[in-house]
């Protein structure tokens, strides 16, 4: 009844980081196009290794079964003429599926009646189905970066050098880039170079064991990590875990050979972020720490083959990083021979970016902008370390290290203010004003290295903004998302005070020197969408789309505030008080946005109040006014909100009892005043009138 | 001689492995071409490569090329780094497609046997600014240390390749220096008795100090200027080929120039463009030149390796069927 499916295609070395994104959308466009054939099938199994990408489908069913459907024509309305006699839109319906118009059914459907037919399908057998169905997901395959080879038109990540594809015991024929699909897989590269042909697609998982190739991912990613901390055991140490290390050489062989390895102690003088990203970034080796974490002199590199001799390769292993490593001395010991602050002046004459100069003028404003900050956020005690810093914060890049290992900016910086005898908390700033380097990454543990790198990003965003090279949709060379979203994660996660408007405003206000022509306003309103547009990117992942959307309507100048914002309101969304609450502030929006343009202000005139619901309603919203505004000074964004949220009875009571529209103009006009008085004191909470109150209230 | 390989000690002098290889790939149906006479900071700037790559027509050459590149001179005072080093340059045109087994058993005939060493593909983008050109392969790992630049050329001077080219860039001195043995390059064994020192160390301390110190800025700025215009205009004479040695010659300046520290980082990319611009366009003048004669070496049926049919579609070459350089019209170019 249900046979294997398998297919494979064999490539020659793929880039480490395309093969497990390339087996997602194997199996995603497998498991969607088995879907519409109406294949159905058991397990799915991705299969990869640097020369291979492949899939097992166990239990695909022999045939799709016979189906039975209705295919709808043209409207009833434009099928026939008004004498009767049938469109031509009719005549085609019914002819393309073979039969008179008079045979042709007629069904109700919410937009009215149209002509139907039933169609009869026959299932076909999957052996039918299947090889264009693989053909159409090998085709559809796309990777970040593909290439063309030999005179082959088809592109793939890396020339394509074999396809198997079978079900059952049958070849499913099919050609990509001039290669027939067929039953031969390879196994390791130099262990078992000869093709091995399979009887069964579902031999495959043991054929290329036999061969020396362990297919599946994490079963690879498993015996490497095991293979890797004996071994790390074996050199008298304890492997030093690195999740992204062993993906990537996961993805680097078909068979996990460790090779133990050491370099000359001496070696350990340098900085262990050195060593670590000498034997990983260049060499792909992994570290070995004692049980204090400390580096040792060992590192365990992993071959893809099981070579003859370890002896030899270890001493080509060992021979490479000894020569990276005493040139990485060479440079530390050059570089610590100028003192790290005598470095600055020779920022002057690096380029930053084009138009906005040197990276000794990006320092300067960075210290302007940084002590500007630190005031701004009541942090006046480190405006010595902060200026100090920032003033040395860049001066690594002009270091021979740096020069060599770009990666290591930031930590070389506090390696050498150290050395040059800087305060520990200067040295520490200057390595954290880099982070977060990512989304993942961790945030500065002081507030000096926040602020420096505040200044940092805030200077890059305002500069390339005004220079109007924002990001688009595809491309960001600046990385101006990251350092957006790095701003954000400094200021909420480091609850630093901050108003973003004005923040703006300084660093633009200090790239004016160099940008005499750039239209500041415009590039200040941009960057506040841009902002906008991260904040909402940030927050929807774990509050409604539309509770984020009416707290920065409201405004996000105080970026923790309308944090705060999203979390209060978020909460008082569930509440069961919340529909009224939101259907009466709604109201009150409305009333005042219709005729507001005519009636200014917000003057309330208590001797032109003539009913109690209007005159209580007064005085309810002049209390919560003053409560609201106390608790927002107090950061009580729950106490405001709720403040706001007892206003709900009063304007309920309005509504029922008062009319607003009264014939009398100054009553009238005096209702709508205490209406927008109200609808104010929401305001500055959030703009109700995005909520959609049917979609989460409960009422 | 200290030999490290796996069995017993054998012979590697540096003119072996030059001859080993050659041997190789002559018997693979490539011709052994000669050093290009004119200075390139890498064998993908002859023209054996460089031009060869474009167009439909077959190409399989393999050549040693001197390779200079006065910024990295270190006066002979680093085991390592050169001003000019050796490459063993092979192109192969259409990729045959089994390019890859091909370089293995030259491996295995200059000694580097794949089950005693740990013989790696990693991935590795190759990207030439100063010359339009781009391809994608590997960087060859054995034991770690990068032997190979393996490249499949996707666009050259601007132009797609098509059919693509594989270029195969061997460092002879770092397998050297692994056959023998050696840490500095200047103890390599050239032949029997006689070490890269005794050959090359005075090269190094003299070009070294005429990049960095001696040259005459000014004159090499002018001298720029002047290739370019003489490249130029031997472009509007239809006279590519010796254009575009009037680019080499402007790229090599350019380097002492960048050597000399005489080009500001404002500047730099300036000068690229225009380097890049000269091989634009002697690319398309080659191109036009080779359509003129009816793409000569399309009639040699001249392959390497496997060069299994077109199952599907037409051959990627048959591009160059509907492209026409008779009009002004620019031909179709990519990014």
């Amino acid at each position: 009844m249900a046979d294997s499916l398998l297919l494979e295609i064999g490539t020659e070395e793929l880039p480490a980081s395309f093969v497990v994104p390339a087996l997602e959308e194997l199996q995603r466009a497998l498991e969607e196009k088995l879907a519409a054939s109406h294949l159905t099938h058991g397990a799915v199994r991705p299969l990869g290794t640097p020369r291979r990408l492949a899939i097992l489908v166990e239990a695909v069913v022999r045939r799709s079964p016979d189906l039975r459907r209705q295919v709808l024509g043209p409207p009833v309305k434009a099928s026939f003429a008004p004498d009767g006699s049938a469109t031509r839109a009719a005549e085609k319906f019914a002819q393309g599926h073979g039969r008179k118009v008079a045979d042709v059914l007629r069904v109700q459907t919410p937009k009215g009646e149209y002509l139907a037919v039933d169609v009869e399908e026959q299932g076909k057998s999957a052996e039918e189905l299947l090889p264009g169905l693989l053909s159409q997901v090998v085709h559809g395959l796309t990777f970040r970066k593909s290439m063309r080879w030999g005179d082959v038109e088809q592109s793939f990540a890396r020339p394509v050098q074999w396809l198997v594809a079978m079900y059952g015991t049958s070849v499913l024929p099919f050609v990509f880039a001039d290669v027939r699909s067929g039953r031969e897989t390879r196994g390791h590269r130099f262990l078992a170079p000869a093709p091995i042909a399979l009887p069964h697609a579902s031999d495959h998982a043991a054929a290329l064991e036999r061969s020396h190739v362990v297919a599946d991912v994490s079963v690879r990613r498993e015996r490497l990590h095991r293979a890797v901390r004996e071994a790390a055991a074996r050199a008298g140490g304890v492997l030093r875990e690195d999740e992204a290390l062993l993906d990537e050489v996961t993805q680097l062989v078909e068979l996990p050979c460790p090779v133990v390895g050491s370099f000359e102690e001496r070696h350990l003088e340098l900085p262990a972020e050195v060593l670590v990203q000498e034997m990983r970034s260049h060499q792909r080796y992994f570290s070995v720490v004692d049980g204090s974490g400390k580096l040792l002199p060992r590192f365990v590199a992993v071959s893809n083959t099981p070579v003859r001799d370890e002896a030899l390769s270890r001493r080509g292993y060992e021979k490479v990083l000894g020569a990276r490593l005493t040139d990485g001395r060479f440079f530390f010991d050059q570089d610590r021979k100028t003192p790290l602050a005598a470095r600055v002046p020779e920022l002057a004459r690096v380029v930053w970016q084009g138009q906005l100069g040197s990276y000794g003028e990006k320092v300067e404003r960075l210290r302007a902008l940084a002590g500007w900050l630190g005031r701004e956020a009541g942090l006046e005690r480190l405006l010595p370390t902060v200026d100090r810093a920032a003033l040395l914060a860049k001066a690594d890049l002009v270091t021979g290290m740096v020069g060599e290992f770009p990666e290591l900016q930031g930590v070389m910086g506090r390696e050498y203010a150290l050395d040059s005898g800087e305060a520990p908390e200067v040295a520490l700033a200057i390595a954290e004003h880099y982070l977060p380097r990512g989304p993942a990454d961790a945030l500065p543990t002081g507030d000096a290295g926040a602020l420096v790198g505040l200044a940092d990003r805030l200077d890059t965003l305002a500069g390339l903004f005004a220079l109007r090279k924002q990001p688009t949709a595809s491309t960001d060379p600046f990385g101006l998302r990251r350092a957006c979203l790095g701003v954000i994660r400094l200021v909420l996660g480091r609850g630093l005070r901050l108003h973003l408007g004005r923040a703006l405003d300084e660093a633009l206000r200090l790239l004016l020197p160099k940008l005499p022509k750039a239209d500041l306003a415009a590039a200040r309103a941009e960057l506040l969408e841009f902002f906008r547009g991260r904040l909402r990117a940030l927050w929807t992942d774990s509050a409604r789309p539309d509770v984020v959307e009416a707290v920065l309507s409201a405004g996000f100048d105080d970026l923790r505030g309308a944090e705060a914002r999203v979390q209060a309101l978020g909460a008082l969304v569930k509440t069961p008080g919340f529909l009224p609450l939101a259907e009466a502030v709604k109201r009150a929006v409305n009333i005042v946005e219709k005729q507001g343009s005519d009636i200014q202000g917000d003057g309330v005139k208590e001797a032109l109040l003539e009913l109690p619901a209007e005159r209580a309603l007064h005085a309810e919203a002049l209390a919560a006014e003053g409560r609201v505004s106390a608790a927002l000074a107090a950061e009580d964004v729950r106490g405001a909100l709720d403040a706001a949220a007892s206003l709900r009875g009063p304007v309920a009571a309005f509504f029922e009892t008062v009319r607003v529209m009264a014939d009398d103009k100054a009553v009238r006009e005096n209702r709508v005043r205490l209406l927008r008085r109200v609808a104010r004191v929401f305001a500055c909470l959030a703009d109700f009138g995005r909520i959609q109150v049917d979609a989460g209230g409960e009422p | 001689m200290a030999a490290l390989l796996g069995g017993p000690p054998t012979d590697v002098y540096f003119q072996d492995l030059i001859l080993t290889l050659q041997k190789h790939w002559a018997a693979q149906g490539c011709v052994l071409m000669q050093p290009y006479d004119i200075e390139v900071g890498a064998g993908t700037m002859a023209p054996a490569t460089f031009l060869r790559a474009l167009g439909p027509e077959p190409w399989n050459v393999a050549y040693v090329q001197p390779s200079r590149r006065p910024a990295d001179g270190r006066f002979g005072e680093n085991p390592n780094r050169l001003f000019q080093h050796h490459q063993f340059q092979v192109v192969l045109k259409p990729s045959p497609k089994n390019v890859q087994a091909l370089y293995l058993d030259s491996l295995r005939a200059i000694a580097i046997d794949p089950l005693a060493h740990d013989i790696r593909f990693v991935e590795d983008d190759w990207e030439s600014p100063t010359l339009g050109a781009w391809g994608l392969g590997w960087e060859v790992w054995c034991d770690g240390e990068e032997i190979t630049q393996f490249t499949y050329f996707q666009q050259c001077g601007g132009f797609e390749c098509r059919p693509v080219s594989a270029e195969l860039t061997y460092g002879l001195e770092r397998i050297c220096k692994y056959l023998q043995g050696v840490d500095s390059v200047y103890d390599l064994e050239w032949v029997r008795g006689v070490r890269y020192r005794e050959l090359f160390y005075a090269n190094e301390v003299e070009m070294s100090t005429h990049a960095f110190r001696a040259s005459d800025a000014s004159l090499l700025f002018s001298l720029f200027d002047a290739h370019e215009k003489e490249c130029q205009q031997l472009l509007r004479q239809d006279l590519p080929l010796p254009a575009y040695d009037q680019a080499l010659k402007c790229s090599h300046v350019f380097n002492l120039l960048d050597a000399r520290g005489a080009i500001s980082v404002t500047e730099r990319q300036g000068f690229i463009k225009r380097v890049r611009d000269n091989a634009r366009s002697c690319a398309e003048g080659f191109l036009r030149a080779r359509a003129r004669l009816g793409y000569p070496l399309l009639a040699t049926k001249w392959t390497v390796g496997e060069q299994p049919p077109a199952l599907e579609g037409a051959p990627a070459s048959d591009f160059w069927k509907t492209v026409s350089f008779d009009k002004k019209a620019e031909p179709p170019r990519r990014g």
